[in-house]
């Protein structure tokens, strides 16, 4: 199910590279991104390690972040053009229809009920919010290691551009 | 040491800002748009100053002796997200930073890059409608579900595309096209046929989400660059905010009278 789960993540992540216009050359390896961030982010909400959507968010950020260091080389991509379409299939949906719909009902709420659907609504916006914050800071933090000399100097060198 | 070919400063610096406004309506990050300038312009030994704007660029290019030799600025009205055009102008900068190209060989490639096609229409639709359709099997959607999104993000998408070729306001366009999306779904859910209602809305205006701006804004921010940060976060938000209102829309035209 995870394993499905994962592969239909790529599908979307590849989806999104064809509309953001990203070179053939580098559709597999988003489709990687994808599928790597996907698995991370539902093995982590497996209830067996109980992790919450914020931190699985953010382990798949990281995830699409470090497949797409290491790919982005090999297809001669900048790794921002890996990383961007491959968290797009982590982005919340359904926190972020929820709070919408919750939203429209404090327009037409009243009485007792209205206190149980503010505390929805803000739960469900809050919960957007860092999650996306949560995706953004993942991917960002392999992206910022590559900056310290260490780190670069384990990955290959780059090869001569033709 | 590299020989560098003569290179005259006014015309460098032109094709300097072509490269840099490129790099800015392809949806390239600040960082990226410093990085490419500081290398081609180390490359052919000329110090520099950018400074980066929300919509315009302004370079100023020192010779080795620290004299201004070339002062310009350009600007563009609209940027969107195109990653081949970043790729190709990564490429030409790490040939360029290892040998320096001639100015013929710049412009040629410039003049190339302009001109990229891009992917066919039929296949974005079809592509980005299966992209659609993935996300909400990741959500804990059905197979039927995933049908409905597929048809919701293909007709929200052809609507975009038609669209954008009319110079409409870009966040009138993303209010439309959720708006169109969100009816598509509702539709399925009025004529009852078991379609749980959650999954399909929640995926069916993705292809709208500004995740390029968004992501680029926070990096940009955390880099300093924070003009040029906020005004891509806001961008974002006002797009975000464009398909909240398509979908609620949708949602009180379907719902409200029930």
């Amino acid at each position: 199910m995870i394993l499905t789960k994962a592969f239909w993540c790529g599908c979307a992540a590849a989806g999104f590279g064809i509309l953001f216009n990203t070179p053939t050359r580098a559709l597999f390896s988003i489709w990687l991104g994808g599928f790597a961030a996907g698995l991370i982010k539902f093995l982590a909400l497996d209830p067996v390690l109980g992790a919450g959507i914020v931190l699985s968010s953010f382990l798949g950020g990281i995830m699409a972040g470090i497949v797409a260091i290491s790919l982005a080389q090999w297809r001669e991509v900048p790794h921002i053009l890996i990383a961007l379409p491959s968290v797009i299939p982590l982005v919340p949906g359904v926190p972020a229809y929820r709070a919408m719909m919750g939203l429209m009902k404090l327009a037409r709420q009243s009485g007792t009920e209205y206190t149980n659907v503010i505390s929805d609504t803000v739960y469900n916006g809050v919960m957007v919010l860092f999650v996306i914050l949560a995706i953004t800071f993942g991917l960002s933090i392999p992206l910022i290691a590559l900056r310290i000399p260490f780190i670069k100097s384990l990955l290959p060198k780059k090869p001569p551009v033709a | 040491m590299q020989e560098v070919p003569a290179i005259e400063p006014k015309t460098f610096g032109s094709l300097l800002l072509d490269m840099a406004i490129m790099l800015l309506r392809a949806g390239a990050s600040g960082r990226r748009i410093r990085n490419t300038i500081s290398q081609i312009a180390l490359a052919y030994q000329y110090s520099y100053f950018i400074d980066l704007g929300p919509k315009s660029i302004s370079i100023t290019l020192l010779d080795n002796q620290a004299h201004s030799v070339f002062n310009g600025t350009r600007s563009t009205q609209w940027y969107g997200v195109d990653f081949k055009v970043i790729s190709a102008i990564h490429r030409m900068t790490s040939a360029i930073a290892i040998h320096p190209w001639s100015i013929e060989e710049i412009k040629r490639e410039i003049l190339r890059l302009q001109k990229l096609p891009g992917y066919s229409r039929i296949l974005i639709l079809l592509a980005v409608s299966i992209g659609g359709a993935a996300f909400c099997y990741s959500l804990g959607g059905h197979f039927g579900e995933m049908a409905v999104t597929f048809g919701a993000t293909f007709c929200g998408l052809f609507v975009k595309q038609e669209l954008q070729k009319r110079s409409l306001n870009i966040y009138v366009v993303t209010y439309i096209c959720a708006l169109v999306a969100a009816m598509f779904t509702g539709a399925f859910y009025i004529a009852h046929i078991g379609i749980r209602l959650e999954n399909a809305y929640a995926t069916c205006a993705l292809f709208l989400i500004p995740g390029v701006p968004l992501i680029n804004s926070i990096i940009d921010l955390m880099d300093g660059n924070i003009l040029y940060g906020i005004e891509r976060g806001v961008n974002a938000m006002m797009h975000a905010f464009a398909i909240a209102f398509g979908l609620l829309t949708a949602l009180f035209i379907y719902i409200t009278p029930g």
